[in-house]
């Protein structure tokens, strides 16, 4: 039996029971809509995150200690101030090293500048080559050994007007004192403030050098003698290609030689992680998520492809004459098979074709609300069709089955 | 089948007067045919029946109800299967051969008439005409004109766009008769073609079977009213699963051919 006359009397079949037809496929609408909304903001969600991490890539390697066995909390959760400076200069002269900055957070209370006070519950301690990548607004790096800020805009934003360079601040520092210092630069509000200050965040930064602000310091074990100590330090390397080996030597120093692995709790441990390692982390957690969710969908789907199966076992008992008369007039089985394997697959077909568009516009409504601009994964509406037919079709087997293999005598007599 | 010529020899004796006992050159014939179903205690709808319709030839077959007559026209068929015994169509045994070789047989070599019409309810009166062609492979525009050609021949050339519930009684039948014809089978079984009819009508279908006769069709037909069998150039009288005589009509009723 020609394909083209199967299906058009499929067709014929589903057109008869116009409203039937019509809910079964309400069924594999709801299921692909659901499945296509959640792909298409999983996408989305994927795309924005990515971008704003990946966008620029860095020869980094982040590297801090934390406790053993935990999982996830972002690059310097955790964090113990371990490191030393000896422990810099050493990381600094191995092999595929280009700098290290070492970062450390001092504890403040508030931050004031023209009369103005803004509660601040740190700023960050650091070296001028933190600002290396660039990213300034306006201004420039501090100098170390001088009293000099750099705020990103979010932090200058906080006063109105906002501070600019060449103004001065006060922080209050949690121990009590006060400090003056000058704003030499700001950062740009989109140029985050790296890895350790949160991905693809924008609070309020407030950065100021090493020296005179950091202050915690640490007799070194073995020597007597005092050196300030670091929580995090971002080593960077000279280019990519010597990220990994980098990251390597970085690890073996501080297990076997390092300051900090006396220093270290026990049951903490070293981590180095790159700008790879986090993109793939963050990728991780996202697919999780994203699975998950249309897992929950595909559930759905399910349900409309058992509702394809029930209308279609309906529809074979219905035309159980209608199989008779024509497998008395020829009809081979196997012509029969194909005739109601047809009907499913146009049912999940349509059911599809129609939930896609549902789909990315629920996912269209839901970015809208969230404030995410929609990325559709056109490739996702090539499986969908396909899953559809092929719902349609495994949902029709058996009863499609059925019907091939009614004896014309039985069905001839059936009323 | 020329292997079991030689069997044909042994088995003649069938008691039929014009029934030589041989499928050779007959449309059908029947070997000791049974059919049992096992409901608990055996029921032999069909026990031991012997029968040769010739070729070009008008058979009714009669009897009570329950005697087996659906039966032996289901097993010619090849809507079913006999318990024990050979069907032979078209020189051919059906009952050796696989379902679906007997499906082919049923679609190109036999035509069904019911006494319910059994149209596709959805099809309009030319599709279900050319519903056999659809299973055979056969060309749209070949089934298009055949169709056309038969509804023409049965008087309904005006009527091929309409749904069977659009037609009356006898064009359905007329439709179903077309139908069986689109084929060319060999043989056309109608299983009380005019059951569901009244007298009028059910002379319009006798005309055309009469015509089809004419023209050289083999017809087998069951029917349960004497006036109607008598159209056949002979009457199989069928009691509880077996051929009780087999009577020869002197002059068939002839009807006036005048169809609408
Ligand atoms: N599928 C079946 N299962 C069990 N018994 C059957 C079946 N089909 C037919 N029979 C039995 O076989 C016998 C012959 O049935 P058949 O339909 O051939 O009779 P018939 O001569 O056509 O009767 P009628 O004139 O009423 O149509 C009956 O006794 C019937 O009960
Ligand atoms: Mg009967």
């Amino acid at each position: 039996m020609e394909f083209a006359e199967s299906l058009r009397l499929s067709w014929r079949a589903i057109r008869s029971h116009k409203l039937r037809s019509i809910l079964t496929t309400l069924g594999v609408v709801i299921g692909v809509a659901a499945v296509i909304t959640f792909v298409t903001l999983g996408t989305s969600l994927r795309a924005d995150v990515l971008g704003q991490v990946g966008a620029d890539r860095t020869p980094n390697v982040y590297v801090w200690a934390s406790p053993a066995g935990q999982e996830g909390g972002g690059p310097g959760a955790g964090a113990q101030p371990v490191f030393t400076a000896s422990d810099v200069d050493a990381i600094r002269n191995l092999s595929g090293v280009e700098s290290v900055v070492a970062r450390g957070v001092v504890p403040t209370a508030a931050v004031s500048a023209g009369g103005q006070t803004v509660a601040q519950r740190q700023v960050i301690a650091t070296s001028p080559s933190y600002f290396d990548s660039g990213g300034f607004a306006e201004g420039r790096a501090f100098r170390e050994g001088s009293r000099e800020v750099v705020l990103n805009e979010q932090a200058a934003g906080l006063f109105s007007p906002s501070v600019e360079v060449g103004d001065n601040v006060t922080l209050r520092l949690a121990t009590g004192n006060s400090v003056e210092a000058e704003v030499v630069g700001l950062l740009n509000g989109s140029s985050g403030g790296g890895a350790f200050e949160g991905l693809g965040q924008s609070q309020p930064l407030v950065f100021v050098p090493t020296d005179p602000f950091y202050r915690t310091t640490l007799e070194v074990p073995g020597s007597g003698e005092s050196q300030r100590v670091y929580p995090t330090l971002t080593v960077v390397a000279e280019d990519f290609a010597a990220v990994p080996e980098t990251k390597a030597s970085v690890q073996a120093y501080l297990e076997n030689e390092s300051d900090a692995a006396k220093l270290v709790p026990g049951n903490y441990e070293f981590s180095a992680e790159t700008d790879q390692d986090l993109v793939d982390q963050i990728k991780e957690l996202l697919n999780t998520l994203t699975n998950f969710v249309t897992g929950i969908a595909v559930i759905s789907l399910v349900v409309g492809s058992i509702g394809i199966a029930n209308i279609m076992l309906v529809s074979v008992t219905e035309r159980t004459k209608e199989i008779g008369i024509m497998k008395a007039v020829g009809a081979q089985n196997r012509d029969v098979l194909q005739l109601f394997l047809l009907e499913a697959a146009m049912l999940g077909l349509f059911g599809s074709v129609l939930g896609t568009p549902v789909g990315v516009l629920g996912a269209y409504a839901a970015a809208q609300y969230i404030g995410l601009s929609l990325v559709l994964p056109y490739e996702w509406f090539a499986i969908a069709v396909a899953v559809g037919i092929l719902v349609g079709i495994l949902a029709g087997l058996y009863p499609a089955w059925n019907a091939a293999k009614t004896d014309p005598i039985d069905a001839l007599r059936y009323e | 089948m020329a292997a079991s010529d030689s069997d044909a020899e042994s088995d003649v004796e069938t008691g039929q007067g014009d029934a030589k006992g041989d499928h050779e050159g007959a449309a059908v014939s029947l070997r000791d045919v049974r059919k049992t179903y096992y409901l608990g205690e055996p029921v032999h709808a069909l026990d031991g029946v012997d029968v040769t319709i010739p070729r070009g030839s008008y058979t009714a077959v009669m009897g009570p109800s329950g005697s087996g007559k659906s039966t032996l026209l289901n097993l010619i068929g090849c809507l079913d299967t006999p318990t024990e015994g050979e069907v032979w169509v078209n020189e051919r045994e059906v009952s050796a051969i696989s379902q679906r070789e007997r499906t082919k047989v049923r679609g190109q070599e036999v035509g069904f008439v019911f006494q319910t019409f059994n149209l596709m309810p959805k099809l309009t009166a030319a599709e279900n005409v050319a519903l056999p062609l659809v299973f055979q492979g056969i060309d749209k525009s070949e089934r298009i004109d055949r169709a056309n050609e038969l509804l023409e021949d049965v008087g309904l050339a005006d009527r091929g766009d309409h749904r069977p519930n659009e037609l009356s009684g006898g064009q359905r039948q007329r439709v179903a008769i077309a139908r069986a014809l689109s084929a060319s089978p060999a043989i056309i079984l109608a299983d009380e073609p005019t059951g569901n009819l009244d007298q009028e009508t059910g002379k319009q279908i006798m005309g055309l079977f009469q015509r089809l006769h004419d023209e050289g069709n083999t017809i087998l037909m069951v029917t349960h009213e004497r006036p109607i069998a008598e159209h056949a150039q002979r009457v199989i009288h069928v009691l509880d699963g077996t051929i009780e005589r087999v009577e020869e009509i002197e002059s068939p009723r002839r009807v006036e051919t005048d169809l609408p």
